[in-house]
């Protein structure tokens, strides 16, 4: 039994460091070091301008947070996607089907690494903010930023597992992809107030992650305490187990299915 | 026991034409299969592509649910108890995907390792003496990506072997090889022959299944047409003499005409460069070559000889006519 | 070159990819760009139209421009390409018009979103300065175009790199927040982009903020840069392919 476990704890890992290896591994340093630090401040910068231009003030604190969270949904939705999708592309998914290994082992692993690199992207994002914009943090409880980031991180990587799944399905992943993260930048709040939005509009904005992770952030950077957030951190968790689930869900859906039709080879 | 044993196994595919008007059409892959494969019996599954050779393998790997019939694999059925058939079995399809192009043969190996709950101890063990067994050592820390064909088809075979199962699929694992790849993995099959495992190989090359198996299914349009062993299936063709006649430019009614001559069993067609050769079965022998050439006046011929029936022969003679 | 053109927009239709640079993507900038503008007023809403739609420019041109070179080799089909009688430089001009036509949808797009939808008026104050600048952006767009696309075929891993040009061209060329907000140092930066310029013109003749002679004047500009980058990229591609055919670098994929 504890032999069991501690073999798919070995699955989990050991999925989430090959994915990740998988996947970065073609990466050179400096393509690296640009997509991970140059382009998301290139992004960053473009929408703090654009605030700027808008309120004519130096705001640049709320487009600064809102955008490095941002990084975390890229990573997660991206790097998970392509870890999970990446599998019918490489055409191992009957290997995969036909091991013996846990299914939940092999599926949720792939999602560990990125909530890292999630993290790392989100600390990059946050780190210009403090050598460009004076980002201040002197009223900032570390413990409490550093959970609502890996919460936030948690939830977008849900969200990745979920459009990972649909990767196995539909053909156009990257087109969703890109739909959803861009969407998120628009629902979530990191650039614009989610009360400025229209009413229907904010209700999309409730149902997604992100959109609490971003409020909570930017809470406790000016100096919120973590219990004044912490009720709606839950929401964020829950709203991150509940894709994961989803996606779960969807990915045994999507084996058997696979082993009555026969479509596992379309790939 | 049986290893594999396989009764009136079915698999039918339903494709949907069209958007608007949905035509289900139904493509029958495998048609009432029937065999068992002894333990360590290296059993081959013979046939043309499309024959229903891979979807045989794939539900007897339980990565396809039969329409109708049962299977199972050292006693165990291969729908109700997957999850138990999984850890006995390795398998491999030919071609060189399916493996993890941006890492290393070895981090491939790991992982496949840890997914089939192979203790680290032994797996540490065990990698470096596959990889040494598949001419890899020395490679193995390499990306998959640089790799060459037959490299990446061996890393398969060490990838399939990894938890030591006990019955070795191998769904044309020669396939796209050049012949010196061909060769080099096929004694590795025959390596894991003594060692007492037993392998079900489909090819659609002859003298593959001839070399290496002691049994022969020959499986065309979904049906099994033959099985025994290599000897057995030759006897089939003895009592007949093959007469090779290299022609340029034949028609499809020059052949059909030869087919309908009275001493003629059967006649098949081989593409050579700009060169036809044809093959035709009678047991009449060379006294046949005057009455063929006759009938084949006008033609350019080239070489004409008569030789002893092949497992070829008799393959062709079962799956019928030209292949291809 | 017309044959290039057409195939490239047959390719480009069916595929999501393009299909989201052309238009989704730059349909969410705007309506982001025009939320956090929406405190300067009603007049604003055809400037972001106007600013969205070059970041739809801008992103077709680099990707699919890069991507068209970088899909021929993968289909192996660049070296029938080079092999070809037709010169390289048309072909690619064909390619890239094309890309950069369709990306012109996102203008469109953006116009029909803003009016329609969030019902802002929307007028053209100086109509016939806007076509005409148009026509020159796109004229200068597409021969930067040519110059991008030869470093898709010099560096294979130039690709990789694009992700990284497409927003600091969206804040150099001034397409949603005038560059007069940036540190004064990115103001020559900004000089030598044609995008920047084509900003200038058609932002100052859609909201009538330029005299007629200003916008003249950065046709000229644009024009004169348009030369300099066909005169030049007849020069780099004559030095492409005689190295590509030197190192045999014509089939490599970017791996």
């Amino acid at each position: 039994m504890l032999n069991h476990l501690t073999a798919n704890i070995r699955i989990f890992f050991e999925g989430a460091y090959y994915s990740y290896r998988a996947l970065f591994r073609w990466l050179r340093p400096a393509t690296y070091l640009a997509s991970k630090v140059f382009a998301p401040l290139t992004m960053m910068i473009f929408f703090v301008y654009i605030g700027a231009y808008a309120s004519g003030s130096n705001n640049a604190s709320f487009y600064v947070i809102g955008n490095s969270l941002i990084f975390a949904a890229s990573s997660g939705i991206f790097g998970v996607t392509m870890s999970v999708g990446g599998e019918r592309w490489s055409g191992t998914l009957p290997y995969l089907f036909g091991s013996p290994a846990n299914r939940w082992a092999m599926f949720v692993g792939r999602a560990v690494m990125h909530i890292l690199d999630g993290m790392l992207g989100v600390f990059i994002g946050l780190g210009w903010g403090i050598l460009l914009f004076g980002l201040d943090f002197s009223h900032t409880d570390p413990m409490a930023l550093l959970l609502a980031i890996l919460i936030t991180t948690f939830s977008t990587s849900g969200l990745g597992l979920l459009m990972g799944c649909l990767s196995l399905i539909t053909r156009n992943v990257m087109l969703v992809n890109n739909t959803v993260y861009f969407s998120l930048l628009v629902f979530s709040g990191a650039n614009i107030p989610v009360a400025e939005l229209p009413r229907w509009m904010q209700s999309i904005s409730q149902m997604l992650p992100l959109t609490r992770g971003v409020a909570c952030t930017r809470t406790i950077i000016n100096g919120g305490s973590l219990a004044d957030v912490l009720p709606l951190l839950q929401v964020e968790f829950l709203i991150g187990v509940m894709l994961t689930i989803l996606g779960y869900f969807l990915f045994k859906v999507f084996e058997i299915q696979a082993k009555k039709k026969g479509t596992l080879d379309i790939f | 026991m049986d290893a594999i044993t396989v009764n009136h196994l079915n698999r039918v595919f339903k494709s949907t034409d069209g958007i608007i008007k949905r035509k289900v059409k139904e493509v029958v892959a495998v048609e009432d299969v029937s065999f068992e494969i002894r333990q360590g019996e290296l059993f081959g599954l013979l046939g043309p592509n499309g024959a229903g050779k891979t979807t045989s393998v794939k539900m007897l790997t339980t990565l396809l649910i039969p329409t109708g019939g049962t299977a199972t694999i050292m006693g165990l059925d291969v729908v109700k108890d997957a999850a138990k058939v999984r850890p006995r079995i390795g398998f491999i399809f030919g071609g060189e995907r399916g493996l993890y192009w941006r890492l290393s043969g070895l981090d491939n190996l790991r992982y496949f390792a840890s997914l089939y709950y192979v203790d680290e101890k032994v797996a540490k063990k065990r990698i470096p003496e596959l990889l040494e067994m598949v001419g890899l050592k020395g490679r193995e820390r390499e990306k998959v990506e640089g790799y060459s064909r037959g490299m990446r088809q061996r890393l398969h075979i060490a990838r399939a072997l990894l938890h030591d199962p006990e019955v070795l699929f191998l769904d044309e694992p020669t396939m796209g090889l050049d012949p010196v790849g061909a060769r080099e993995l096929r004694t590795t099959v025959k390596n894991m022959q003594s060692a007492n495992k037993t392998i079900l190989l489909t090819t659609h090359y002859m003298f593959e299944a001839d070399a290496l198996c002691q049994r022969i299914a020959v499986i065309n349009k979904g049906k099994i047409v033959a099985l025994d062993t290599p000897e057995k299936l030759k006897e089939n063709v003895q009592d007949l003499t093959v007469v090779e006649i290299e022609l340029y430019g034949i028609s499809q009614d020059r052949i059909a005409r030869i087919k309908a001559l009275d001493f003629v069993v059967d006649v098949s067609v081989e593409d050579r460069d700009q060169r036809q050769v044809l093959h035709v079965h009678t047991p009449k022998g060379p006294e046949a070559i005057p009455v063929l050439v006759e009938n084949l006046n006008g033609l350019r011929l080239g070489r004409i000889i008569t030789r002893e029936p092949t497992l070829e022969d008799a393959y062709v003679r079962l799956v019928g006519g030209t292949e291809n | 070159m017309l044959l290039a053109f057409e195939i490239e927009l047959r390719q480009n239709m069916t595929d999501g990819f393009v299909l989201f640079g052309i238009l989704i993507q730059p349909l969410i900038v705007a309506f982001m760009a025009l939320w956090m503008l929406k405190g300067k007023g009603p007049d604003y809403a055809i400037f972001v139209v106007v600013g969205s739609g070059m970041t739809g420019l801008w992103t077709t041109l680099l990707f699919n421009g890069g991507n068209s070179i970088t899909g021929e080799r993968w289909t192996g089909t660049l070296e029938p390409l080079v092999a070809s009688p037709a010169s390289l430089r048309v072909v690619i001009y064909g390619k890239v018009l094309a890309n950069v036509l369709q990306s012109l949808l996102s203008m469109i797009g953006s116009y029909l979103l803003i009016s329609l939808i969030f019902g802002y008026p929307l007028t053209l104050s100086r109509p016939w300065l806007f076509f005409i600048s148009l026509f020159v952006s796109v004229v200068s767009l597409v021969s930067f175009g040519l110059i991008l696309a030869s470093f898709f075929i010099l560096i294979p891993d130039f690709a990789r790199m694009v992700n990284t040009l497409e927003f600091p061209v969206y804040i150099l060329g001034g397409f949603l927040f005038p560059i007069a907000l940036l540190p004064g140092w990115t103001t020559p930066l900004s000089y030598i982009l044609t995008p920047y310029w084509a900003a200038v013109a058609l932002h100052g003749a859609a909201q009538g903020t330029l005299g007629t002679w200003q916008i003249v004047g950065t046709w000229g500009i644009m024009l004169a840069f348009s030369v300099v980058y066909v005169l030049a990229s007849g020069r780099l591609y004559r030095v492409i392919l005689r190295k590509a055919r030197t190192d045999a670098t014509l089939d490599i994929v970017g791996s």
